[in-house]
């Protein structure tokens, strides 16, 4: 049988005692690929790649890591690594024996452990700290040996839990990239939680939408931002307004839309709340005449061209077809 | 290439000068090994392995505290004479004991002593864990502190009580240094041998039971706490009464619960510094004891057990204490 | 910008309080330390002297004493007699403190009311313990002894102490670094061995060293259910109740010597240990 799925979550349900955290949701991650979970806190990522891992039980539904059930196996034999938010270093061994740690629970000889370890710590450039202890490191440098001593293992597949939430912007920016690259040369498939938005969208290439312990949407980020499912989705994904339309509601990037009437373009009007420079375009945004918001962004070569002040009236406009419908 | 190529076990290639992460070419994953050292485990539910880990702790609690307890319950309601007990269900040693108004004179006298030290230890520890945890500010300093104030602790509590003998005696160090400075023409009598020595001994050895639990509760408040405090306008004062001694409860309870229960259970500090003019209850008990009279010291171990535990009950009422200290 | 825990930025003046408070302190620490001094310097008291001042002389003679077996006391007995009990105590303690610490860590079903009872026996006055004790060994037909009875009314003390000290030392423990270990492939056993334990080592000396100051310097539980044979608080009560001399300052002194090195020995390197592992902020 060919293996076309790294990991299956088949009607996957979590409780504790009352509470439901994950309700019965169903997830087919594809050979080699980065799929990240997306979604507020609470809303069910981390208890769901803690189940993926072995580190939480799973109350009802099935979990196929490379084709084999692995309910009821512990972390050690279903072929995952964890890297953790706090990286979890024992902060009682040096950087070597922490890598090393996973061959010396195999009895591995402590002559080829040692040596193995030192590869890997080479790989993230982490060679000439063999010697200190997790407290003598930066955050960022703690995170590469979190990270080799995950990947010695050769798992399968590869769990991140919120990996760069704990660095600043650049140093963020900086791993997100190596990360990628990472995932793309090993060849194996990373799981990665996050609740930044920009992050999975840079990274994933099968984006899943989270909220409540339900799926909301799964699909590449392009899709996903291009055509989100729900308000919720829309709202947290960023940059779109959502706006009352007809019967319904639709979701329209806030970078489609200008200030001014366009022509036939479908509109609404307002007054001017907001004006945000952020650089290479400047956000307004208007309070429309129901008591919405909506808002656009603005080159800011074309902004400083006009003359918007804070209350005037305005309008903003779209494109007919950059508007998607939402389901209710 | 061949210089700048590297192969190792894993099959690793560096990428000639560039700063990126270098490349990994994996061989097929080695299959995943049973971990060799890994016995035949019998699973067990995580509530069996609580019950285990404790199992020992438990079985020298029960045979060495509840039974000793459970057993003097019994031999209080027993008869005795010279020769020996008699095993009965006899209210007369109670009914002698509290009637007898040497056991008033005794409770009281062991309680009083028990509320001035606990007033004044509780001043003084308090005040010390505040200076400590919010005046201190370097932090070597403040454990140095804390040690200082902990050492004497651990040396034998029996020598440091002696030690006041000389020191408050009437040619002891204190007089002779007060005579010294002229503060008075004769030496003072009633530092020794009184309940003054009683309660200095007291303050002496128990003051640090104060200061631990309330400097851990002290040092639980988030200092930004206080900020957001004298933000709103708050004077030191009413930042202490409405922000700080609130949040220090556990560490008061804590305190005055093991100071208490100490002076309450105490025979040799009044034996050696009162000079015979007071006793205390235990002093009371320990001589029935060596007079192997057994029953009716029992009844006296019971109705202090029971007193006690009426002390401590109401403490840990006002502060749920288990909360604080089982995360 | 540093901000101190009263609010205010670090080199503002200090208020009155301050210097108040650090008064307080500084006559504290004298009244603490003022009685120990006087047994300092008057176990150099002359052989003339006696238990009071003035001094009459400077000597040794004292210290020499203690080496040799008087009528009324054995003091190098007694202090061997001491220290191989606390040991035992000790690492009872430890054993068993521990493996109750990592178990209060789940709600199991009796946890409430193991914990009041541990409350109960450590409140409970010592003498009251002894003496129950003592009495059930006798109504046993069993002799009472260092090893046995005395051992057991210790650890009623030290257990409670041991328990409540590792629930301190678990607190601080991160969950995450056994989570690792399993992810990383070590059975229960190795996680065990491995990481939980070396990880709290630090804090189990501690333990272990507190536990063997309690039972070293424990008077009232010991005194009815140890037999004939004393432990070294024992003798000296039996010393001062029968006739005072400046033996007991020496005594005295020596013992404060010995706790304080093993004090500071052990602290060392506790401290050293967590200081490394970044356990303790440096700051």
């Amino acid at each position: 049988m060919v293996l076309r799925y790294d990991v299956e979550m088949i009607a996957v349900t979590k409780r504790y005692g009352e509470t439901l955290a994950v309700d019965c949701i169903s997830l087919r991650v594809p050979k080699s690929s980065y799929c990240c979970l997306l979604g507020p806190s609470g809303c069910g990522k981390t208890s769901t790649l803690r189940m993926i891992g072995g580190h939480e039980s799973i109350t009802e539904g099935d979990i196929l890591i490379g084709n084999i059930n692995v309910a009821g196996l512990p972390p050690a034999r279903r072929g995952t690594a964890m890297m953790f938010q706090n990286y979890a270093l024992f902060p009682h061994l040096n950087c070597l024996d922490n890598v090393a740690f996973s061959l010396k629970m195999r009895s591995v000889a402590k002559a080829e452990r040692n040596k193995r370890a030192r590869d890997f710590l080479d790989l993230v450039r982490m060679a000439d700290y063999a010697a200190r202890l997790p407290a003598q490191l930066s955050g960022g440098q703690q995170q590469r040996v979190a990270l080799a001593r995950a990947l010695i293992m050769q798992p399968s597949v590869f769990l991140l839990d919120e990996p760069l939430s704990a660095l600043d912007p650049f140093l963020r920016v900086q791993m997100r990239q190596e990360l990628k690259r990472l995932q793309r040369e090993l060849g194996i498939s990373f799981i990665h939680v996050t609740h930044s938005q920009e992050e999975a969208m840079a990274l994933a290439d099968l984006l899943v939408v989270m909220e409540s312990g339900h799926i909301r949407q799964i699909g590449t980020p392009r899709e996903v931002f291009e055509r989100p499912l729900s308000e919720f989705i829309a709202r947290f994904i960023g940059g779109h307004n959502v706006l009352p339309w007809k019967s319904g509601r639709i979701a329209v990037r806030a970078d489609r839309c200008t200030l001014g009437m366009v022509g036939d373009c479908p509109r609404v009007t307002g007054r001017v709340a907001v004006i945000e420079y952020q650089g290479p375009v400047v956000r307004v945004a208007l309070t429309t005449d129901d008591g919405g918001e909506a808002a656009a962004l603005v080159p800011d070569q074309l902004f400083y061209r006009q003359s918007v002040g804070v209350g005037d009236l305005a309008t903003l406009s779209w494109p007919a077809e950059a508007a998607h419908e939402l389901a209710h | 290439m061949a210089g700048r190529q590297h192969q190792t076990d894993a099959g690793l290639v560096r990428v000639h000068g560039q700063r990126t992460m270098t490349f990994l070419n994996l061989r097929p994953s080695l299959p995943l090994q049973r971990s060799k050292s890994e016995p035949f485990t019998i699973a067990l539910p995580p509530r069996a392995v609580s019950w285990l880990q404790v199992a020992p702790l438990v079985l020298i609690l029960l045979v060495f505290f509840v039974s000793p307890t459970t057993l003097f319950l019994v031999v209080s309601f027993f008869d005795y004479d010279r020769t020996g007990l008699y095993p009965a269900f006899m209210l007369d040693n109670y009914r002698e004991l509290l009637a007898s108004p040497a056991t008033l004179r005794l409770y009281g006298s062991t309680l009083k002593f028990a509320v001035i030290v606990w007033a004044i230890t509780l001043f003084l520890g308090f005040n010390i864990a505040y200076f400590l945890i919010f005046h201190v500010r370097n932090n070597a300093v403040r454990v140095v502190f804390l040690l200082l104030c902990a050492i004497p602790f651990l040396t034998s509590a029996i020598i440091r009580t002696i030690a006041w003998i000389p020191f408050l005696g009437r040619n002891g160090a204190f007089n002779q240094a007060l005579m010294a400075l002229q503060l008075t023409s004769r030496p003072l009598d009633f530092l020794l041998f009184s309940d003054f020595a009683v309660i200095v001994s007291y303050v002496h050895l128990y003051t640090v039971l104060m200061i631990g639990p309330i400097a851990n509760s002290l040092a639980k408040i988030n200092p930004s706490l206080l900020e957001a405090a004298r933000d709103a306008g708050a004077s030191p004062w009413q930042a202490m009464i409405n922000v700080v001694i609130p949040l220090s409860k556990t560490g008061i309870a804590l305190g005055s619960l093991l100071v208490v229960t100490q002076v309450m259970g105490d025979y040799f500090v009044v034996r050696q510094m009162s000079g015979g003019q007071s006793a205390s209850i235990v002093s009371a008990l320990s001589t029935e004891i060596q007079a192997m009279q057994y029953p009716p010291a029992a009844a006296n171990a019971m109705v202090l057990v029971v007193v006690v535990a009426v002390m401590v009950a109401f403490m840990m009422r006002v502060v749920d204490v288990r909360k604080e200290l089982v995360k | 910008m540093e901000i101190s825990s009263t609010g205010a930025r670090v080199g503002d003046e200090r208020p009155w309080t301050f210097y108040a408070l650090a008064i307080l302190f500084g006559a504290f620490l004298v009244f603490l330390y003022g009685p120990m001094l006087v047994i300092y310097v008057l176990s150099f008291q002359g052989p003339e002297g006696g238990v009071t001042f003035p001094m009459v002389g400077v000597s040794i003679t004292w210290f020499v004493d203690i080496f040799e077996p008087g009528q009324m006391a054995n003091i190098p007995v007694s202090f061997s007699r001491s220290v191989a009990l606390a040991t035992v105590v000790s690492l009872a303690t430890v054993a068993m403190s521990v493996a109750a610490g990592l178990a209060f860590r789940r709600p199991f079903p009796g946890s409430g009311v193991l914990f009041y009872l541990a409350v109960a026996s450590l409140v409970m006055p010592g003498l009251l313990v002894g003496f129950g004790i003592g009495l059930g060994f006798r109504f046993l037909g069993l002799e009472p002894s260092l090893f046995t009875s005395a051992l057991a009314a210790q650890l009623t003390w030290t257990l409670p102490f041991g328990l409540f000290a590792m629930f301190a030392v678990i607190n601080r423990f991160d969950r995450s670094w056994e989570e690792a270990a399993s992810d990383l492939g070590a059975s229960s056993w190795q996680r065990l061995r491995h990481v939980t334990l070396p990880i709290l080592l630090p804090g189990v000396l501690g333990v272990a060293m507190m536990a063997f100051t309690l039972s070293y310097d424990e008077y009232a539980r010991t005194t009815l259910t140890i037999g004939s044979k004393n432990t070294l608080p024992l003798e000296i009560y039996a010393l001062i109740s029968s006739a005072t001399s400046p033996t007991l300052f020496a005594i005295g002194t020596v013992t404060t010597a010995v706790s304080f090195l093993l004090i500071a020995v052990t602290l060392l390197i506790v401290f050293r240990t967590q200081r490394r592992r970044g356990l303790i902020p440096s700051g």
